[in-house]
């Protein structure tokens, strides 16, 4: 309706005398700009877009954030590393102003740089415990040292004050649970010449204790794992040795009832061979009683007990021969 | 037992006409495939695919020019929780590929000393560091609570995905 309008002010103003056309036009100008726009869209043709060329959208241009240098540009020669780099941690190459390289390359290349290295941060690195690192940390912990007792300078010292020996183990390992089967188990060893026996209890404290003596070294050995605490094995390692020490010691009243089949060793105290030999020393004696000499004895328990040997039986030879007063 | 009883009644007959029809194939053999695909990658005919430095060399250089991405003592004789170990592992990787999506650019590395979890890897600078200390609290706090185990991301990051390709084939 509007342009239909203005068409038929602007004919009757052709009509008329130019002078008022021009100014009834200034009146309208504001109207007509506005209405031109639509004249002409609603009257061009439109293009036939067979090829339907897409208008691109701008693309979104992607602000960068502005990232500083790395860290080692600014670092002074004189800083405390141990600041820098206080525990462990993954290697960083903005942290570490160490020029490295590290990966496997073709002849001739020059090795990966420290910059988006993997193979660097996989290795664990020790740069948290550099020798100033460790002499602060040494220095830090000093306060809770105690000196070393006076008297126990040397290990001979402490082995005979201490003489029980305790090896438990720890384990540290990578799981978030601190527990470990093994690190229950106790092991106790002495020497068993660090225990004050007689005789009968020796021998009674050995059959005891059985094949935790070893022979060879003279050392004894308790092992103790079945309780479920490390303490609990301690302590019952512990009642082991106490128990077995002292009930070494307790003569039962059956024990009096070995026999010569139970005897562990030849004792030519309790033999026939002592017997003969008194025999043949006191033949048609009368009055004070001759023994057979401790040499020959030893001689005696030496041949049966070792066994026959060279050495034994010349032994035996010579003692008897002292006994009988034969002249060689 | 009586339902077997039946079948080798039935069957019985059945196999015994098939040995006497053919001896000579009763037995199948093929070659043995000794094929190993896993952590290769085949050439391409631009030469434009790119690899990193730990794709770059195959599984058995492990050891020899690259080492491990799992750093703990599950795997020691007589160790603990091997196979959890395993498991939390790959679930770690999931997560943080998922979280991070499409800004790891290397493979997570995990080490773990004594309950302590450390996570390194080479992240893209694509994110503003906001995002990305968010990002790392969140991860660091849902790992802890799901590993019951205090969790540490050390991460490195690389201005363009192409800093840390290795070589194209």
């Amino acid at each position: 309706m509007a342009t239909n309008l203005v068409r038929l002010l602007e004919s009757s103003l052709r009509s008329n005398n130019a002078g008022v056309a021009q100014r009834t036009l200034r009146v309208f100008s504001s109207q007509q700009q506005q209405s031109e726009h639509s004249v002409e869209d609603d009257e061009e043709f439109r293009v036939l877009n067979l090829r339907t060329v897409k208008q691109q959208a701008r693309r979104r241009v992607i602000k960068k954030e502005v990232v500083p240098p790395p860290r080692t540009t600014h670092m002074p020669v004189d800083q405390d590393w141990t600041a820098v780099w206080s525990g462990p941690r993954s290697f960083h190459p903005a942290s570490v102003p160490l020029p490295l390289r590290q990966g496997y390359t073709e002849r001739g290349a020059a090795a990966p740089s420290k910059y988006a290295n993997a193979e660097l941060m996989k290795i664990p690195n020790f740069l948290h415990l550099t020798p100033p690192a460790i002499r602060q940390q040494c220095e830090a912990i000093k306060k809770f040292c105690t000196p070393w007792p006076k008297g126990l300078e040397s290990e001979a010292t402490w082995k005979a004050v201490f003489p029980v020996e305790v090896v438990t183990t720890d384990y540290c390992h990578s799981l978030p649970t601190i527990r470990h089967p093994e690190a229950r188990r106790v092991t106790i060893t002495l020497k068993l010449s660090d225990l004050k026996f007689d005789a009968h209890a020796k021998d009674k404290f050995l059959r005891l204790v059985g094949d935790r003596y070893n022979q060879e070294t003279g050392v004894l050995t308790f092992v103790a794992d079945r309780c479920p605490t490390r303490k609990q094995n301690y302590d019952y390692a512990l009642y082991l040795l106490t128990a077995c020490y002292h009930e070494s010691f307790i003569t039962e009243p059956w024990e009096a009832s070995k026999s010569e089949a139970d005897m562990e060793v030849y004792l030519f105290e309790r033999n026939k061979a002592k017997l003969s030999a008194e025999a043949i020393l006191n033949w048609n004696a009368t009055g004070e009683k001759q023994a057979p000499s401790a040499t020959y004895a030893d001689s005696v328990e030496k041949l049966i007990n070792e066994g026959e040997n060279e050495y034994n039986i010349a032994k035996y030879k010579e003692e008897v021969l002292k006994m009988l007063k034969i002249a060689n | 037992m009586n339902f077997l009883k039946k079948v080798t009644t039935q069957m019985l007959p059945m196999a015994e006409a098939h040995l006497s029809l053919g001896n000579n194939s009763a037995l199948h053999t093929s070659a043995v495939c000794c094929r190993v695909q896993s952590g290769r990658y085949r050439i391409t005919v631009k030469r434009d695919r790119p690899l990193t430095y730990e794709m770059a060399n195959p599984p058995h250089f492990i050891g020899h020019r690259k080492s491990w991405n799992s750093w703990n003592t599950s795997t020691l004789k007589d160790a603990l929780r091997p196979s959890q170990t395993a498991i939390e592992d790959v679930f770690i990787r999931k997560f943080i590929t998922g979280t991070w999506h499409a800004l790891v650019c290397s493979e997570i590395i995990i080490k773990r000393q004594h309950n302590m979890i450390r996570i390194a890897a080479i992240i893209r600078q694509a994110i503003n560091a906001r995002k990305m200390y968010f990002l790392i609290g969140y991860t660091e706090e849902l790992l802890s609570y799901w590993m019951q185990c205090p969790v540490t991301l050390e991460f490195q990051t690389v201005a363009d995905k192409k800093d840390v390709v290795f070589k194209y084939i």
